[in-house]
């Protein structure tokens, strides 16, 4: 009789803690959210004209020359399709180890490509978080020494001058929050719209 | 440098001047005083109560405290399995996902009931939403609620004068969950949702890419224009969900189970550098506040300080090494000058595997607090940190997950090693071992040592399995001496309740899922057996009157001893593990 009440009280608050930590706790947030941050519990999606061009939090690999470039990526499908049935990009880390082979072997193709691309750069050192895969594999930053590194070659590729790609980039810029917190960060999607028109620069 | 230093500094700071009042809170609310959220809660609290049919007044002996936790855990693992293995007939599905296998739903079930959250899948692509939230969600609710649980009825054991009631179950886990979790967690969901982090139940954005690419044959990923490419791929997605809600758990918690496979490094689940601190100290908060609750409960608040006083040292000094060994980051990085490693304009540092919002200074921060905790979210990827950098995370995590440790679990094991420490130090000096003025007797020992070697008995058993499957190797994603930390990382994290991973490593395959899912078992409920009969042994001995030759147990003398040995049984266990994996792979690097 004692046992079967053990049992008996052990399930009923397996169900009852389900109903309150599960069902309300997690209706609550999402009610609340919905209500006072629309964009952001959305998924921060930037929308132009009914297109929807990326998520703000989400990074995209860019490698024309007429583009700003972001921190390594290794895009892959197989992961998801979108409604219609089509593969679509995902991305992620490469978990290699920094001591090894293989990632040094990586680091020396990318550096390779980097100085191709820039060859008004000469033997500058290159930022370290324009060669290295991130946390994520969709990291949506780069570094601004990163970013001041490609405005040559962005400028000779967009017609632009030199001051309106660092105007772009400004633009585009977060600084460290209240000033300690974090990195500042260049948000890579967003200045490429803004390369290309898409995303207005005032 | 200057604000690398503060911001290391902003962050300890925070969390021990946050610890302190929470202390207080909570040791009110475990007594069932009145607090500030009574008046909404204590009604809830016994709708509960009347649903489960438990007289809240009840007082348990040892016994039945134990019982009722193994039997709701029981409901936990097989409820959980079931969500996992049914979810593709459950609904909130959007993605349509399948079932998990057997081997894997175990292994998931295991790692939430125990409080672990080790991972062997990517949330984002293998879980609904009905999964995330009714079934991950509310394990990372209940089983930190269970750590407190556990811990208290050891405190009321401590303190007892033949009293041989330790509370009710059913009321302390409720409470935790009502006046403790909940509260703390809408605050920190809040926080992220402003910041970023989604929290809604639509489908999954597909999002037009500004430069299309191709895929060839095999599926690489090629230049849309490029003649090998037979399929163009112009879309990416943006998965979705409710995010936030459970990431604000996941990391008050100790649980660290992530929305998301890559966890906190995704800028969804940690937007901004502001949701880094929030979550980073959300983690930690509570099993340092549970130490100052061990001060006050048992009256002597330098008991507590002591305690904290041996946790933060081993804290600090890992934090000091993990930030230095990063920042310096490895020749092969460097490419000989090729590369910028400096801080002008950029983190620098060793940036492989870490966001750039956060560079090295967050990173480090992050790893150091996650496996401090027993937590295991990850906001960068610990395979991809130097070999000495990485090393220390595993050795957080192999000391037992006593430096603070999980909500509640840390404490009680490292009250496990208080006691060794006091034992042996009265061997040294001759005199009967006592505890906060009760003697340490046989039976106490018995359990104290089982506290103190199960873990890391876990992790070598768990890693010498996996390492005897030749199929492990299908496993690595590194070679050589990394390869073997993998494995040793895997055990590791499973064997100390942890959670995190060096992620290349594939754990989703039949043996490995099952050898780390019974490490997780083991490793939680052995300790919590080992707990309850020690709390009913403590609450039959009598109080003895404290001596001049009582050995304190609150002096700088004895938070050194209680370090060593700490350390002691960690490097007698591990030493050799670490010098074929990360030692080894250090002086491979150097050389």
């Amino acid at each position: 009789m004692k046992q079967a009440k053990t049992w008996g009280s052990g399930l009923l608050f397996f169900l009852v803690m389900t109903v309150i930590t599960g069902v309300i706790y997690t209706a609550v947030c999402t009610g609340i959210a919905q209500l006072v941050f629309p964009y952001q519990a959305n998924g921060s999606i930037i929308e132009v004209d009914g297109v929807k061009y990326g998520s703000e939090l989400v990074g995209q690999q860019f490698t024309d020359e007429d583009h700003m470039w972001g921190r390594v990526m290794s895009p892959s499908t197989g992961t998801f399709t979108n409604d219609e049935g089509e593969d679509v990009l995902w991305y992620g880390a490469s978990n290699l180890s920094p001591a090894g082979e293989d990632f040094a072997a990586g680091v020396q193709e990318r550096i390779d490509e980097i100085h191709a691309a820039h060859p008004e750069k000469g033997d500058e050192p290159i930022p370290s978080d324009l060669v290295t895969n991130s946390g994520s594999g969709f990291d949506p930053h780069i570094s601004p020494a990163a970013a001041e590194y490609q405005v040559e070659r962005l400028a000779n590729n967009t017609g632009k001058s030199e001051d309106e790609i660092r105007a772009i980039i400004e633009k585009c810029t977060e600084q460290p929050q209240f000033g300690i917190l974090g990195d500042a960060r260049v948000n890579v999607l967003k200045v490429n719209l803004m390369l290309d028109g898409i995303l207005p620069v005032e | 440098m200057m604000d690398e230093l503060l911001e290391y500094g902003v962050y300890v700071a925070l969390l021990v001047a946050l610890a302190i009042p929470l202390s207080a809170y909570i040791n009110k609310v475990m007594a069932g005083e009145k607090t500030p959220l009574s008046r909404v809660l204590v009604p809830v609290e016994n709708v509960v109560y009347k649903c489960i049919r438990v007289d809240k007044n009840e007082d348990m002996g040892w016994k039945k405290y134990l019982a009722n936790t193994l039997v709701f855990s029981i409901f936990s693992l097989v409820g959980l399995t079931a969500i996992l293995m049914l979810q593709g007939f459950l609904p909130f599905n959007p993605e349509g996902l399948p079932g998990q296998s057997w081997h894997l739903a175990f292994n998931t079930a295991s790692s939430f009931v125990t409080n672990t959250n080790w991972q062997s899948y990517s949330g984002e692509s293998s879980l609904s939403y009905f999964s995330q939230a009714i079934g991950l969600t509310v394990q990372n609710f209940v089983t930190p609620a269970v750590g407190i649980a556990v811990l208290f009825a050891l405190f009321r054991g401590l303190v007892s004068e033949g009293h041989l009631g330790l509370g009710n179950f059913f009321v302390d886990v409720t409470r935790a969950v009502l006046f403790i979790l909940i509260p703390l967690s809408l605050v920190v969901t809040m926080i992220d949702v402003w910041q970023g982090s989604p929290q809604n139940l639509n489908d999954y954005e597909s999002v037009q890419l500004l430069e299309p690419v191709g895929v060839d044959e095999e599926g690489n990923i090629v230049d849309a224009d490029d003649p090998a490419a037979v399929e163009t791929v112009d879309e990416a997605t943006v998965p979705m969900g409710p995010q936030a809600s459970q990431v604000a758990i996941k990391q008050l918690g100790t649980n660290g189970g992530g929305y998301n496979g890559v966890n906190s490094a995704s800028a969804l689940e940690n937007p901004t550098p502001l949701t880094n601190l929030v979550e980073c100290l959300s983690l930690l908060l509570i099993p340092v506040a549970c130490v100052f609750c061990f001060g006050r409960y048992v009256m002597d608040r330098r008991q507590g300080r002591a305690v904290f006083a041996a946790m933060f040292v081993v804290f600090l000094v890992s934090l000091v090494i993990v930030g230095v060994c990063e920042q310096m980051g490895t020749p092969q990085l460097a490419a000989d000058g090729q590369v910028y490693m400096g801080t002008d304009g950029q983190s620098g540092g060793n940036m492989e595997g870490k966001e750039t919002r956060f560079g090295v200074t967050d990173s480090a921060l992050w790893a150091t607090f996650t496996t401090s905790a027993s937590n295991g979210a990850v906001n960068s990827m610990h395979d991809s940190y130097t070999p000495l950098g990485g090393m220390i995370p595993i050795i957080l995590m192999a000391l037992g997950e006593v430096i603070f440790g999980g909500v509640g679990c840390g404490l009680y094991s490292m009250l496990g090693f208080v006691i060794l420490t006091v034992f042996i130090a009265g061997l040294m000096v001759g005199r009967t071992p006592e505890w906060l003025g009760k003697k340490i007797g046989p039976k106490e020992m018995r359990m104290a040592v089982i506290l103190c070697i199960t873990t890391p008995l876990l992790i070598l058993v768990g890693s010498a399995v996996m390492c005897l499957d030749p199929a492990t190797v299908d496993s690595l994603n590194n070679p050589g001496a990394h390869g073997f930390s993998e494995v040793l990382y895997a055990a590791t994290s499973a064997g100390g309740n942890n959670g995190s991973a060096f992620a290349g490593f594939n754990a989703n395959t039949p043996l490995i899922n099952v050898v780390l899912g019974l490490e997780m078992l083991a490793n939680r409920f052995i300790p919590i057996v080992a707990v309850c009969i020690l709390a009913g042994s403590l609450c039959t001995r009598p109080k003895v009157a404290v001596s001049a030759g009582t050995l304190s147990t609150c002096n700088t003398q004895f938070v050194f001893l209680l370090i060593l040995m700490v350390l002691l049984v960690g490097a007698l266990t591990m030493f050799p593990a670490l010098a074929l994996g990360p030692v080894a792979e250090h002086l491979m690097m150097v050389l």
